[in-house]
């Protein structure tokens, strides 16, 4: 679905970041352009990252829930919560006619080494059944069906550093063909002390100084949710609702060779896909690691029209929604057309338009 | 433009009753199961000690899960080798425990105060198997791995459907694969979900479920371009629903709405009324939470043509497989509509009565076949219902 046309609005935005929550912290951190990145609280892993250490989610997450969700279950919540609110929209209205898409690159995991670990040690006497229901990647639309009453279609795609694309993706696709009147998509995505032993040990992550795109560092990791409301614009507007932006392109190409130069060549596919043209803004998803960052210097380089690419992983740190942090800050400035791409260490490469972007709704 | 009808192409089956499709059809009729001595993990203080288990060791540069899924591929060609534009191809996989067994690897190492192998843990995330089956089959269009824990495989397949009903694919892989770890089977067994005997789906006594492994895989096309090149045709499809119960976050709802209206959108979808289904190839999973609801359920989106539907589970054979139990149960379904006969539930002695359909219990059933839905239930409240229609050569 590369052209779906103007029929797709986004009308509602939630988010959680290492900037703390809410639209007017993730603003304030892209127009000051300061890291979020320090030394990790212990129980998140050994080493430096973004992390949601200004999280809030007392007077929206009741106190008995809290206790039971994972660390990205909660991030969800809370984007889902402003998300509606700001979209003017009840979700237990909605029911099954509200569809849930979720993109997570390391959902349940977080959850899999808590249950993992005394497991492993103790054996059958550390098993905890509060922990397993959450080591699911799903855990995140269950949790929030359940909260806030949505009993329609619900997918979540667990893929590399752009899964929320595939979940806006097939969000659009339940609208176009009528299964849901509204669509819940979700980037999110928590840090863990195996997923910082992991990437260190796999020399991924930036060992010195901040993640910089094309120095060929590494990446930090960072955490968060990123929560949207898409509709049919027809909907929109019969209830009065203007829309934050309208969905003009999405689309995803893969690679069958796993070289850098087969990576380009999809992200460039992808993008030519959505028939660009001029774009006020660029949106761009270079973290620090090479296999991301050279796609989008090609790019940048075969595009000198465009301008300059902000790239919010030097921000808020790679995982952190798993996309879903792109397409949030193409959202946060006003502009006529956002080309926002998300490429992957492997498999698809996407790009998305969005335009008609407005701060107030 | 009308939209091109889906049928499926071809079918791969890896399971703990053998390692083809064929192989493990004639066992299911045969009324033999794939269950038996947990011998895959070393848990000695678990209380149940059953699995259905597939005799394939991981190759030195593939997991598990990606050799059986590979293995269920290369069933599924039978040696055609698509041609065309790779991006009109896509491979939608579904997954439940995927890389987790290198995970768990990894953590063990670490505990011991090791190094472990990092880079193996980074780049083994789920998707890799459905990488590796898009390199094989040459695919450069759309990929999907979903984790919508035990629905996963059959979303995965109503997604493919969808994209070819569509008529933006000319091809799409679609299944799952799944290998036994640690973390589920401690799971389960501390949800007290897992039956220490063999899993007795439908009964009175049923007292959970048994864990299980392998892989199916489903090659689905455009009915036009199967003609055109001569495939064998095994079924078609029709349509999907799917939906989420807001109840509980492990149970299902206890009278089924959820899933009975994840069965009408299926219906809906494939423009077929009750009467016309004569299959239920069921989730079925033998704990006492599932198999009453999801007959109530059952009964709720079909009515009183529930009463002429055969149920089957095949949680009885295979155990549960988890990410891949929704394509296992739609190979059951759509080898029924081939051959027009349904495999039985086994250890079916003694029925629930409040699972009041007929659950095909013990021996297999020879009976008209015309349509089927798959259901697929998973935690989260998930819920899936797939519709297949027999092929009968128009």
């Amino acid at each position: 679905m590369s052209h779906p046309g103007t029929d797709l609005v986004l009308t509602g935005l939630g988010l959680v970041l290492p900037c703390g929550d809410g639209l007017a912290a993730a603003r304030a951190s892209l127009a000051s352009g300061q890291p979020c990145f320090g030394e990790l609280p212990e129980a998140l892993g050994a080493g430096r990252g973004a992390a949601c250490t200004a999280f809030q989610p007392a007077g929206i997450i009741p106190p008995m829930q809290l206790r039971r969700l994972d660390r990205p279950s909660r991030f969800a919540w809370v984007a889902a919560h402003q998300a509606f609110q700001d979209a003017g929209l009840d979700p237990k209205a909605l029911g099954e006619r509200c569809a849930v898409a979720v993109g997570t690159m390391t959902g349940g995991s977080e959850a899999s080494e808590a249950f993992m670990r005394p497991y492993l040690q103790r054996g059958p006497e550390g098993a905890s059944p509060l922990l397993f229901p959450n080591t699911v990647a799903n855990a995140a639309s269950g949790h929030l069906a359940l909260a806030l009453g949505l009993k329609g279609p619900s997918a979540t795609f667990v893929d590399r550093e752009n899964a929320a694309f595939a979940a806006l993706e097939q969000a659009a696709r339940w609208l176009r063909t009528g299964l849901a009147d509204a669509a819940l998509v979700l980037g999110v995505d928590g840090l863990f002390p195996l997923l910082l032993d992991v990437c260190g040990g796999a020399r991924l992550l930036a060992r010195h100084g901040l993640p910089e795109v094309g120095a060929g560092r590494g990446f930090l990791p960072g955490e968060g949710a990123q929560a949207f409301l898409l509709e049919r614009r027809s909907a929109a507007e019969a209830r009065g609702a203007a829309p934050r932006a309208t969905l003009t392109g999405l689309a995803c190409r893969s690679t069958l060779e796993g070289g850098t130069g087969a990576r380009t060549q999809a992200l460039a596919a992808a993008t030519a896909a959505l028939d660009p043209g001029a774009v006020d803004r660029r949106i761009g998803g270079g973290s620090g690691l090479t296999r991301l960052d050279a796609p989008e210097a090609a790019l940048a380089a075969a595009h000198p029209e465009w301008p300059a690419t902000v790239h919010p992983k030097q921000l808020w740190g790679e995982f952190a929604g798993s996309g879903g942090q792109l397409l949030a800050a193409a959202m946060l400035e006003p502009a006529g057309r956002v080309l926002v791409t998300a490429p992957a260490s492997a498999g698809a490469q996407c790009a998305a338009l969005l335009e008609e972007v407005r701060l107030e709704p | 433009m009308t939209a091109p009808r889906v049928v499926v192409t071809g079918l791969g089956m890896v399971s703990s009753l053998a390692l083809d499709r064929e192989g493990t059809w004639s066992a299911m009729l045969a009324g033999r199961d794939g269950l038996g001595p947990l011998t895959r993990l070393h848990l000695p203080a678990e209380p149940a000690q059953v699995a259905g288990q597939v005799p394939l060791e991981a190759g030195r540069h593939q997991t598990r899960c990606e050799r059986m899924a590979l293995r269920a591929l290369e069933e599924a060609l039978d040696g055609f080798q698509p041609t065309g534009d790779p991006a009109r191809r896509a491979v939608f996989q579904g997954a439940g425990t995927s890389g987790l067994p290198v995970a768990e690897a990894f953590l063990e190492e670490r505990l011991a105060g090791r190094r472990g192998r990092a880079a193996e843990a980074a780049y083994q995330s789920p998707c890799a198997v459905t990488d590796a089956l898009a390199r094989r089959l040459g695919a450069s269009g759309p990929r999907g791995t979903i984790m919508n824990a035990c629905s996963s495989s059959l979303l995965a397949l109503g997604m493919a459907w969808e994209r070819l009903a569509a008529g933006e694919l000319d091809l799409a892989l679609a299944g799952g694969a799944e290998g036994l770890c640690r973390t589920t089977y401690g799971g389960f067994s501390c949800l007290k979900a897992v039956d220490p005997q063999k899993c007795r789906p439908f009964s009175r006594d049923r007292a959970g479920l048994n864990l299980g492994e392998g892989a199916v895989q489903l090659l689905l096309e455009p009915l036009d371009r199967a003609r055109a090149r001569g495939a064998v045709i095994y079924a078609e499809v029709l349509g999907y629903g799917a939906s989420m119960d807001a109840h509980h976050p492990t149970a299902p709802h206890p009278e089924g709405e959820g899933a009975a209206r994840a069965m009408a959108m299926a219906l809906r979808a494939a423009g077929l009324a009750p009467a016309d289904i004569d299959l239920v190839s069921a989730h079925g999973t033998a704990t006492p939470a599932n198999d009453g609801a999801e007959c109530l359920a059952i009964r709720r989106a079909l009515g009183t043509a529930a009463d002429r539907v055969s149920v089957t589970s095949t949680k009885s054979q295979f155990g549960h497989t988890l990410g891949s139990a929704g394509a296992l149960g739609a190979a059951a379904a759509i080898l029924a509509l081939r051959d027009q006969v349904v495999s039985p539930t086994l250890r079916l002695e003694d029925p629930d009565p409040a699972c009041d359909l007929d659950c095909t219990a013990l021996v297999a059933k020879e009976r008209s076949v015309r349509a089927a839905l798959v259901n697929a239930f998973a935690f989260g409240g998930n819920n899936v219902s797939l519709a297949l229609r027999r092929w009968e050569g128009r």
